[in-house]
C-alpha cells in the first residue's frame, strides 16, 4: 500500500510535471495574459508616487504624490495626495474604480483652494491620467475577455526569458487598434508594451524600469511610458512601499480628502 | 581699347559661335537646375532677432498657421445633416498627410468646459450626431453658454461653422490646395463651403505672383521686339538689341542654376530689370551707326562699326558700370533673395554691356550692315523736329520748365510722405477674387482670419500663475479687443481660468474672472489637466509657466491693422514690465511685417547710398563735380515721382514695389550718361550750345526716346496681368521710363546748359 501510495504520487507528481512541462510550451496568448493579470498583488498598499513628465524639448515637470490603492475585489478605492508643487499641495484625488466593463470610475477633486470636493467626470478610460502619457485604462488592469490574445513568439529581452503576446480589443474604435507586450515568463511581469492607435501606428512604448520581490508580490517600482508621436515621456516611481497594511475603509471618503494627510 | 575691339572682331564668327554656345550651355543648366523657391520662410533673414524670436516661440506653443474651412446653411447649422457633414469633414482633414490629427479644430473635436451640478466635466459637444430637435437644442444650447466656442466656431446667428485645419509652413502646395477645394466640393449642397486662411493667400500668391510673370513676360519680350523693329526700322539692328538682353537674362539665370541658387520671387523681376536697361545699349549702339551712315553712306561695314565701338563704348561702359554697382549695393540689404536679386542682375548688366559691345558689332561683320529704310531721309524730320523742339521749348521757357519741375517734385515729396508699407498677402489679390471674398466672408462672421501672437515671458517660474499678472492680460486683452475695431478677438491662458472659475462657481457670470489666489490657479489648471486634453493648454502657455502665448484674431493682415494692435498692446507693456514680464511678438503675420520693413529699409539704404555711388561716378567720369550732380538729377526726379505717385494713388509699398526704385536709378543713370556724353563731344565739337543742344537732341535724345518707347510699350503689357502688383509694376516701370525720359531731355539739358558746363569760359 505505502509502496503503492508513493509510486501513485511520484507517478502522479511525474506525470504532473510531464503535463505541465507540456503545457508550459503550449502555454495560449490568453492564459499568459491570463497569469499576468491573476499575479499575487497586495490587499492594500501605500507609496509615494513620482511622477515626471518630460516634454519633446526635454522641460520637467515633477509631482511628488502620496496614494492609498485598497483592492476590493471587483472594485478598487484608491485616494491621492498632492504633496508638491507647493501651490497644488493638499489637492487630493479618490477614484473608485469597478470591474464591471461598462462601468465608469467615480472620481472626486478636493481644491484646498477652492475649499470644495468636486465631483469630475471622465467619460472614458482613454482619458489621460494628470497630463501624463498614460491612461486611466493603462493604469489599471484590463480583464484578459476584453482582447484577442495571440503569442507571437519567445525571445530574451533585457536578460529575461519572455513571452511576446498580441492583443486586439474586441471593442471596435477602442482607442488602440493592438498592443504588443513582452512577458517576463515566471515572474510574469510584463516588461514592455507597445501601443499601436487607431492608425495602426505606433503610439506608446511602457517599459518597467525597475520591479522588486516584496512580501511574495512583484511589485513594480518604476515604469516609463514613451508617447512617440508627441515625444512625450511619463516616469512613474514608486517609493516608500507599506504593503498589507489593513488600510481601513474610512480612508476612502471625501472627508479624507479634505483632512489631508497629517 | 580700340586696338583691343579690332583684334576682337578678327574672328567675328568665332565669337558669335562661342557666345552662342555658352548660352546654350547656361540654358541647359537652367533648364535641368533652376528650382522655384515658394516657401516664403526660406525669404526671411533667419538671423533676425525678430525672426529667431518668433520662430523659438512657434515652436514653443506649436504656433502654425490655420487652414479654415467654412460651412454655410442659411438655415442654421444645427441640424444633423449639416453637423454630420462638419463630423466626416473634419475627419477627412485628421487623415490627410499634410495635417496633424491634433491640429485640426471644429465643433467636432473641441473640448467643452462645463459645469454639472456635481463639478466640472471637460468633453467633446458630441460624438454621434444629435438627431433628435432635443438633443440639437442642447447642443446649440451648450455651445452658446461658452465663451471659448461661441462666435469662435460657430457664428453669432449660428448659420456658419468653421474647421481649423493648422498646416506646417512647408507643406502647402497649389496641389494640396485644390485637394482641400476638391474635398470641400464633395460636401457642398445645399451648405455652402468656404476655404480659406493665410497658407492659402501665402501659396496662392507665392504660384500666382511667378506664374503670372512666367505667362507675362513672352508677351512683353514680343511686345519690345516688334516696337523695336518698329522704332530701329531694321531687323537686324532689331534682334541684336533683343539678343542682347535674353543672353544677359539666359547667363544670369544660368549662373544662378549653376551656382545652385533656387529662384525666388524677388527673382523673376530680373528679366524685367534686365529688359527695361538691357535694350538701351542697343539702341544707343545703332542709333549712332545709324547717324554715322547718314554721314557717310560709302563707309564700309569694319569702318562703320569701329567707329560706333570708338565713340560709343565708353558710355557704354559707364551706363553699365554705373547701373551695375546701383544693384550691387543691394548687398547691404539683410533679405537674401534681395541680395542675389541684387548681384544676379548686376551680373546682367554687365553682360548685356559685354554683349552689346562683342555680339553687336561681331553681328554686323558677320551679317552685315542694317539696312535701313529711311536712308533717303524722309523719316527722320518728323524726329528730328520734335526732339528739336522739345530743347529750344526749354531753353527758351527755361522758368516755367525750372518751377515746373520744382512744382511736380514738391507734390510728389508731399505724395510720397503718404506713403504707406503694406506687408499684407491678401492685398495682392483682386477684390472680386475667390481668395478676397472668402476671406471677407469669414472675417464678417468670425474674429479673422489673421492673427498676431504676443508671446509674454517672465524671469520667474510660475508667474503665469500669478492673478495680478493674469488680471493685467486680461486688462490687456479687453482693451484690444473692445477698443480695436480690427481685432475680432483674443485668446489666451486667461480664457481658461474664466471659464473654469465661471463653471465651477455654478456658472454665475460673476465668477467670469481670474481667480483669487494663484494657488485656486495652479489647481484649476490641475484639474484641467485632469479632466481635459492637456495639449491645448501647451499652446498657451508654457509647461513652467514662465511664457505665455496670447493669440489675437485680426480681421485684416494689412500693415495698418498690425502696426496699429501692437501700438495698442505696447500702451500695456509698462505695466506688464512691472509685474516682470516683456512682451514679444510671433507668427507669420508679424515676421511679413518685419519682413517688408527690412526689405525697404534696405532698398533705402541702398538707393541713397547708389546716388552718392552714382554722382561720385560720374563726376570721375566725366571729370567734374558738377556734371555728377547734374547727371543724378534724372535719377533723383524719376526715383521720387515714382514714390510721390504711389503715394498719391495710394499705391502701397510692397516687396515688388519698393525694388522698383533700383529701375529708376538703372534708367536714370543710362540716360544722364549718354546724354551727357554726347554733350560733351558735341560741346568739343562744336564750341555753340544751340548746335550742341540740336545734335545731342538728335542723336542720345532720339535713342533715349527710343528705348522709352521700347520699354513703355513692353511693359504696358502687363496692365493686362490678372496679378495686381504684376500690374503696379507695368505701370510704374512705365511712368519711371517715362519720367526720366523726361528729365533728362528737359531739366537735365537746362542745367547743363545754364551751367555752361563743357563750353570754354570765354563763350
Amino acid at each position: 500500500m505505502k509502496f503503492h501510495q508513493i509510486t501513485g504520487v511520484i507517478l502522479i507528481t511525474l506525470c504532473m510535471f510531464s503535463f505541465s512541462a507540456i503545457a508550459q510550451e503550449q502555454l495560449s496568448g490568453l492564459e499568459i495574459i491570463q497569469n499576468v493579470y491573476n499575479r499575487p498583488a497586495p490587499q492594500d498598499q501605500e507609496g509615494t508616487l513620482t511622477m515626471t513628465l518630460i516634454n519633446s524639448r526635454g522641460d520637467e515637470r515633477i509631482r511628488k504624490i502620496k496614494q492609498y490603492i485598497k483592492d476590493y475585489g471587483s472594485e478598487e478605492k484608491k485616494i491621492m495626495f498632492f504633496l508638491s508643487p507647493a501651490d497644488v499641495r493638499d489637492t487630493s484625488f479618490m477614484n473608485w474604480s469597478y470591474d464591471e466593463a461598462d462601468r465608469d470610475d467615480d472620481q472626486w477633486i478636493y481644491l484646498p483652494a477652492l475649499k470644495r470636493v468636486k465631483r469630475i467626470s471622465s467619460d472614458s478610460k482613454s482619458d489621460y491620467f494628470m497630463g501624463s502619457d498614460f491612461t486611466y485604462d493603462d493604469l489599471g488592469d484590463r480583464h484578459p475577455s476584453e482582447d484577442t490574445h495571440k503569442l507571437l513568439r519567445e525571445e530574451t529581452f533585457d536578460g529575461e526569458n519572455c513571452y511576446v503576446v498580441e492583443s486586439v480589443p474586441k471593442e471596435e474604435d477602442y482607442m488602440y487598434s493592438r498592443t504588443v507586450t513582452w512577458i517576463i515568463k515566471d515572474k510574469w511581469i510584463g516588461m514592455k508594451k507597445e501601443f499601436y492607435d487607431e492608425d495602426s501606428e505606433h503610439l506608446k512604448t511602457l517599459s518597467v524600469e525597475k520591479f522588486e520581490e516584496m512580501k511574495d508580490y512583484w511589485i513594480i517600482t518604476n515604469s516609463k511610458m514613451h508617447n512617440v508621436q508627441k515625444d512625450h515621456t511619463t516616469d512613474m516611481l514608486l517609493e516608500n512601499l507599506t504593503l498589507d497594511a489593513g488600510m481601513s475603509d474610512n480612508s476612502f471618503t471625501e472627508r479624507m480628502m479634505k483632512r489631508g494627510i497629517r | 581699347m580700340n586696338s583691343f575691339f579690332q583684334r576682337i572682331l578678327k574672328f567675328p564668327k568665332m565669337l558669335l559661335v562661342s557666345i552662342l554656345l555658352i548660352s546654350i550651355a547656361f540654358f541647359i543648366v537652367m533648364k535641368k537646375n533652376t528650382r522655384m523657391e515658394t516657401d516664403l520662410d526660406e525669404y526671411m533673414p533667419q538671423k533676425h532677432p525678430a525672426f529667431v524670436y518668433s520662430n523659438q516661440a512657434e515652436e514653443w506653443f506649436n504656433i502654425q498657421d490655420g487652414v479654415i474651412i467654412a460651412i454655410e446653411y442659411s438655415a442654421g447649422i444645427y441640424n444633423s445633416g449639416t453637423l454630420q457633414k462638419m463630423k466626416e469633414l473634419t475627419k477627412a482633414l485628421q487623415n490627410m498627410d499634410e495635417i496633424e490629427k491634433a491640429d485640426v479644430t471644429s465643433l467636432y473635436t473641441a473640448d467643452n468646459i462645463v459645469g454639472t451640478e456635481l463639478g466640472l466635466d471637460v468633453k467633446p459637444f458630441f460624438k454621434n450626431v444629435p438627431k433628435s430637435e432635443e438633443k440639437l437644442t442642447n447642443l446649440r444650447q451648450s455651445v452658446r453658454e461658452n465663451e471659448m466656442i461661441y462666435e469662435r466656431l460657430v457664428n453669432k446667428d449660428e448659420t456658419v461653422t468653421v474647421i481649423i485645419a493648422e498646416i506646417k509652413d512647408d507643406v502647402f502646395s497649389q496641389e494640396f490646395y485644390h485637394r482641400l477645394l476638391d474635398l470641400a466640393k464633395d460636401y457642398e449642397g445645399p451648405e455652402k463651403l468656404y476655404v480659406a486662411g493665410r497658407p492659402i493667400v501665402e501659396g496662392t500668391m507665392a504660384y500666382l505672383g511667378p506664374a503670372d510673370m512666367k505667362r507675362m513676360v513672352p508677351i512683353v519680350i514680343a511686345v519690345i521686339i516688334i516696337v523695336l523693329l518698329l522704332v530701329q526700322r531694321s531687323i537686324k539692328a532689331g534682334l541684336f538689341t533683343i539678343l542682347v538682353v535674353l543672353f544677359s537674362v539666359v547667363w544670369a539665370f544660368g549662373l544662378m542654376a549653376a551656382l545652385c541658387i533656387p529662384i525666388y520671387a524677388v527673382s523673376t523681376m530680373i528679366p524685367v530689370m534686365l529688359i527695361a536697361i538691357g535694350v538701351a545699349d542697343g539702341i544707343h549702339l545703332y542709333s549712332h551707326l545709324h547717324i554715322y551712315l547718314r554721314k557717310n553712306p560709302r563707309a564700309d561695314k569694319k569702318t562703320a562699326v569701329l567707329d560706333m565701338l570708338k565713340k560709343m563704348w565708353k558710355p557704354v561702359v559707364m551706363t553699365s558700370v554705373t547701373t551695375a554697382v546701383g544693384f550691387i549695393s543691394l548687398l547691404t540689404s539683410e533679405v537674401y533673395p534681395i541680395k542675389y536679386f541684387g548681384v544676379f542682375t548686376a551680373f546682367g548688366v554687365m553682360m548685356a554691356m559685354f554683349f552689346s559691345l562683342l555680339l553687336i558689332p561681331a553681328g554686323i561683320l558677320v551679317f552685315g550692315l542694317p539696312r535701313w529704310k529711311d536712308r533717303n531721309k524722309s523719316g527722320k524730320q518728323h524726329e528730328n523736329r520734335f526732339l528739336n523742339s522739345i530743347a529750344s521749348l526749354v531753353i527758351r521757357h527755361k522758368y516755367t520748365t525750372l518751377f515746373a519741375t520744382i512744382i511736380i517734385v514738391a507734390v510728389s515729396v508731399w505724395g510720397a510722405t503718404k506713403v504707406w508699407i503694406n506687408s499684407s498677402f491678401l492685398d495682392k489679390f483682386e477684390k472680386d477674387s475667390d481668395i478676397v471674398q472668402t476671406d471677407t466672408f469669414i472675417n464678417e462672421n468670425f474674429g479673422g482670419t489673421s492673427t498676431l501672437n504676443v508671446i509674454l515671458d517672465s524671469e520667474k517660474e510660475d508667474a503665469f500663475k500669478q492673478p495680478e499678472i493674469l488680471e493685467a492680460i486680461d486688462r490687456l486683452q479687453n482693451d484690444v479687443d473692445g477698443s480695436m475695431q480690427v481685432v475680432g478677438n483674443s485668446f489666451a491662458l486667461t480664457d481658461y481660468l474664466k471659464r473654469m472659475n465661471k463653471v465651477m462657481h455654478a456658472d454665475s457670470a460673476a465668477y467670469n474672472v481670474i481667480p483669487e489666489s494663484k494657488e485656486l490657479v495652479a489647481q484649476y489648471l490641475l484639474l484641467y489637466e485632469m479632466s481635459g486634453d492637456p495639449e491645448n493648454l501647451w499652446k498657451v502657455v508654457d509647461y513652467n509657466y514662465q511664457k505665455a502665448n496670447l493669440t489675437f484674431q485680426l480681421k485684416s493682415d494689412n500693415s495698418i491693422a498690425l502696426n496699429s494692435t501692437i501700438a495698442q498692446i505696447e500702451e500695456h507693456t509698462p505695466a506688464l514690465k512691472e509685474l516682470g514680464v516683456n512682451i514679444n511678438y510671433a507668427g507669420s503675420g508679424y515676421k511679413g511685417l518685419v519682413f517688408t520693413d527690412l526689405i525697404l529699409e534696405g532698398q533705402i539704404k541702398s538707393l541713397v547710398m547708389s546716388l552718392i555711388i552714382v554722382v561720385i561716378l560720374l563726376s570721375l567720369m566725366f571729370k567734374k563735380f558738377s556734371a555728377g550732380l547734374i547727371g543724378a538729377v534724372p535719377i533723383t526726379i524719376t526715383a521720387i515721382i515714382s514714390f510721390g505717385v504711389m503715394g498719391l494713388l495710394d499705391i502701397p509699398l510692397s516687396t515688388t514695389t519698393a525694388l522698383l526704385s533700383s529701375i529708376a536709378i538703372g534708367i536714370g543713370i543710362d540716360y544722364a550718361v549718354h546724354f551727357i556724353e554726347r554733350y560733351k563731344i558735341y560741346a568739343e565739337e562744336t564750341n555753340e550750345q544751340g548746335l550742341t543742344g540740336r545734335k545731342t537732341m538728335q542723336h542720345s535724345g532720339r535713342a533715349i526716346a527710343f528705348n522709352a518707347l521700347v520699354v513703355i510699350a513692353g511693359f504696358l503689357v502687363l496692365l493686362a496681368s490678372v496679378f495686381p502688383p504684376n500690374r503696379a509694376l507695368g505701370a510704374l516701370v512705365s511712368m519711371n521710363m517715362f519720367t526720366s525720359f523726361v528729365g533728362t531731355v528737359t531739366i537735365m539739358y537746362l542745367l547743363l546748359v545754364r551751367l555752361n558746363i563743357y563750353f570754354k569760359k570765354n563763350k
